[in-house]
């Protein structure tokens, strides 16, 4: 593939796919530290509301700390 | 496998450097979904096995499988709710 990094539009190309993988992998792996977080007993035939308030809530915690240390490092230099 | 190995096949019949964008495209792209499904096959597998099999027995048990089948559709369900909610403004 040695024209890929030559052709910009195969370069395009992959860079969109390699930002999809990217959004993928956080979601994968968010998804596995709520799962431990929130998911304490055994799975049953639905979630209780406890369970999908909380999975929502672990996504929206894990973007403000996204940001809260954003802003603690821009506030360093 | 099927996924991975007919684009690939059929890039590998033409010249390599004439493959077309869509080709090109779909390459990438059934290349990092055999690598997303072989992950998340294997998350699956380690969060249902710590869920489900407490305590080993000398062979699964009918509510350990049920189980295992409950919390697979669990986990599928909690990635989507993960992935809306991250497309969301927190509040």
């Amino acid at each position: 593939m040695s024209n890929a990094a030559s052709n910009p539009e195969l370069q395009r190309i992959l860079m969109q796919e390699e930002e999809k993988r990217m959004v993928n992998q956080v979601v994968s792996a968010l998804t596995s530290q709520c799962w431990d977080k929130c998911i304490t007993s055994t799975p049953g035939n639905k979630f209780s509301s406890g369970e999908s308030a909380c999975l929502t809530n672990c996504a929206h915690r894990f973007l403000d700390v996204t940001v809260l240390i954003m802003k603690r490092f821009q506030s360093m230099n | 496998m099927d996924s991975f190995s007919s684009p690939a096949s059929s890039i590998g019949s033409s010249d390599p450097r004439q493959i077309s964008p869509e080709q090109f495209q779909n390459l990438v792209q059934s290349q990092f979904a055999q690598a997303y499904a072989q992950e998340f096959l294997e998350t699956i597998r380690d969060k249902c096995f710590k869920s489900c099999i407490s305590k080993p027995g000398s062979s699964l048990s009918g509510s350990e499988s049920s189980c295992v089948s409950r919390c697979v559709d669990r986990y599928i369900e909690a990635t989507g709710i993960i992935s809306k909610a991250l497309m969301q403004r927190p509040h």
